[in-house]
């Protein structure tokens, strides 16, 4: 994928100081610039993995928030568990899937959990503390055994002990993170960043994790530097190392010297600047210079995205994800209609007068399930609409919240993962009866709520004709389009050069959507992640695009190229692109066409 | 209240897997249930409690059973002591 690396702010800035090329190697890793900027600042080391216990005495106000506290991690660590057993069932021996059960069984044993409470409570110490003394003294007693099998067996306990401390420190270890650090970690999930960030953390670098980690979109919607895929990154840093994060290259220094930290810091100064830039950019249309207009809309899923949406200048949401919207607090789903209605309203008053899209719970493929499921397939698998229809207490639930939130501005209703037109009819069907249902029961809605389908199946992007006689719009989903059109796993080292969005096989099921949706006067957008790419822009306005949906932060500069490019022209390149051999010709023909147009997207600095 | 003894037959003694059978087939009825080897004594209810008996092969057990289905109790985890939990003897 593109970012923002490709932009260059001013066509006409010097060469980068050479300090910041020359950094040496031995300080320097590479990995995946996820969230734009520079940060620079001492590390925070978050390991999740330490198991030093430490002693704590409570205050007597903190003893029943501890206890609290203990109870949260045993239903975690629970929760887990479950998790861990679907897949021992399915992939491990009978004989692993009892050891499971028993650490199932033993979370709740009353020698473990009311001693813990108890423990707490009269000794007043903290719950990790009371977890360690507790299992040691049961072990202590089964490692005096004569037979060594059962001295073994101590192993297992000592695996709850670990497991039920791991959870307690989900819960509290970020009440230490120090303000203007670095978050140095091997992995985060994305509420742990969002916690890190109101403690006023400056970037992030984790070993792992992707361009489309929710820890990644995350950081993007806080506006937070972030290198992920850095292999390796916590085994050399050491806690107050001084650390630069470069978001837009993917870098990350450790300790440089003078030199380099200057350069950095007008780096980050011009990256401030670019920023300047795109505020001024965002109330101009997206408008190619033969006035072809563009909608521009956001790509959301967190709600803590609505608050920068204006500064981008991104018209509405295009698509709006309600997995981790519903997913988040803790590991179970939200499902209540209310909660989700409170939501739905606010994100429509944000953005209202512009429509706000909603697409249905996309669960399954790598998304996980409540309950735990697993399956040797999950893309091919029980996923998106397939799941919705199966289970009609979590549509019904949130097809009502998103009506209700209609009355309050423009709502559309997205489906994901239709394969079969009779699953869009069935759809229609349950949502003209909660509309029924709502109207019964004296809840406002909007009179006329769009209902659209993500066009991801390469069998929907084949049969749009028909499909567009039925929906009121249609939203190409290039991610998976592209995985399944070019039978390519991204997430997959082993083939993940062969996902190219710009295969012309790809472009063509995009063509051949937007000309359906022409024919019948629908609209169709684009959510994938091409959307936000500025340097594939115009081939999408030359294919006919009218709607892109994108990260925000990727908004400004697709403007830029969209705003200084000719439709025709765009026009012209498409139908060549469209003819391409393969993704590499496509690639090429761009590359000449971008430095003939005058677009040179050269790197940011 | 009603006492049994029993013996543990199977070869690799009152491990993890066992332990959690006894619990599951205590946890079938009202009767409290506690177990008793060398002196110590531990709720039989709790995974836990019966793994730290450490119960290896040939040791012997005092069951002890209080409540309306004792009776039942008793029989049920006899058979699963005599049955060494299906595994080798």
């Amino acid at each position: 994928m593109s970012n923002a690396r490709d932009i260059k702010i001013d066509p006409g800035d010097e060469e980068p100081p050479a300090a910041v090329q020359d950094a040496g190697a031995s300080d320097r890793l590479q990995g995946l610039g996820v969230s734009p900027g520079i940060a620079i600042g001492p590390v925070y080391l978050y390991a999740r993995a330490a198991f030093t216990v430490e002693h704590r005495e409570l205050a007597p106000d903190e003893i029943e928030d501890e206890v609290d506290r203990f109870e949260w991690a045993v239903q975690s660590a629970e929760h887990g568990l479950e998790k861990i057993l679907a897949l021992a069932r399915e992939k491990l021996g009978d004989e692993s899937v009892q050891i499971f059960e028993a650490q199932s069984m033993m979370l709740r044993d009353e020698a473990l959990y009311q001693e813990v409470v108890h423990r707490i409570r009269n000794k007043r110490c903290n719950a990790d503390y009371a977890v360690m003394k507790v299992m040691t003294q049961h072990r202590q007693r089964m490692e005096a055994s004569a037979s060594e099998y059962l001295r073994d067996r101590a192993h297992d306990l000592q695996d709850v002990q670990e497991r039920l401390i791991m959870h307690l420190r989900r819960g509290k270890h970020f009440s230490q993170i120090d303000p203007a650090t670095i978050v140095v970690s091997e992995n985060l999930t994305a509420a742990d960043l969002l916690i890190f960030s109101k403690r006023g953390i400056l970037g992030c670098a984790l070993d792992r994790g992707g361009a489309t980690s929710h820890v990644s979109i995350m950081a993007r919607a806080l506006g937070i530097p972030s290198v992920v895929s850095l292999h390796g990154i916590t085994d050399v840093v050491q806690p107050d190392d001084l650390l630069i994060v470069d978001g837009i290259d993917g870098n990350v220094i450790i300790n440089p010297d003078e030199e380099t930290l200057a350069a950095y810091r007008t780096r980050q100064e011009r990256y401030r600047r670019l920023l300047q830039e795109h505020k001024q950019l965002a109330p101009l249309p997206a408008e190619t210079l033969d006035h072809v207009r563009v909608h521009l809309r956001a790509n959301v899923e967190f709600l803590e995205e609505l608050n920068v949406l204006k500064d981008y200048g991104s018209e509405g949401i295009g698509l709006m994800r309600t997995e981790v919207l519903l997913l988040m607090k803790g590991e179970e789903m939200k499902l209540e209609e209310e909660k989700q209605f409170e939501s739905y309203k606010l994100v429509v008053q944000t953005v209202t007068p512009e429509p706000a899209t909603f697409r249905l719970l996309d669960l399954g493929g790598d998304k996980m399930l409540p309950v735990a499921h697993r399956e040797h397939n999950p893309f091919l698998g029980w996923r998106g609409a397939r799941v919705l229809l199966d289970r009609p207490e979590m549509l019904v639930p949130q097809v009502r919240a998103i009506l209700r939130a209609s009355a309050f501005g423009p709502a559309r209703i997205l489906i994901p993962m239709v394969t079969n037109i009779e699953e869009l009819r069935r759809f229609r069907e349950i949502i003209e009866q909660v509309k029924d249902d709502l109207t019964k029961e004296g809840h406002a809605s909007a009179a006329d709520v769009p209902l659209g389908i993500m066009v991801e199946v390469p069998a929907v992007a084949l049969m749009t004709d028909l499909f567009a006689k039925e929906v009121d719009f249609f939203s190409l989903g290039t991610n998976d389009l592209t995985q399944y059109t070019l039978a390519v796993d991204r997430g997959n080292d082993l083939v993940a050069g062969l996902y190219r969005e710009i295969h012309p096989a790809v472009l063509r099921l995009i063509k051949r959507t937007i000309d359906a949706g022409e024919k019948h006067g629908i609209p169709v957008s684009l959510c994938g992640e091409m959307g936000g790419d500025p340097r594939v822009a115009p081939i999408l306005v030359g294919l006919g695009i009218h709607e892109l949906s994108a990260s925000p932060s990727y908004l400004p500069e697709v403007k830029r190229v969209i705003r200084a490019i000719n439709r025709s022209e765009a026009v012209e390149l498409a139908t060549r692109a469209l003819l391409a051999k393969d993704a590499e010709e496509v690639s090429i023909l761009l590359d000449h066409w971008l430095g003939d147009h005058g677009c040179k997207l050269d790197q940011f600095l | 209240m009603i006492k049994r003894e029993v013996m543990v037959t199977n070869q690799a003694g009152v491990h993890t897997r066992p332990a959690s059978m006894i619990v599951r087939t205590a946890a079938k009825f009202k009767a409290d249930f506690w177990i008793q080897k060398d002196g110590y004594e531990i709720n039989g209810k709790s995974i836990i409690g019966v793994m730290t008996l450490a119960a290896e092969q040939g040791a012997t057990l005092t069951l002890l059973f209080n409540g309306a289905d004792e009776e039942d109790a008793a029989d049920a985890m006899e058979q699963l002591f005599a049955g060494g939990f299906g595994e080798v003897k």
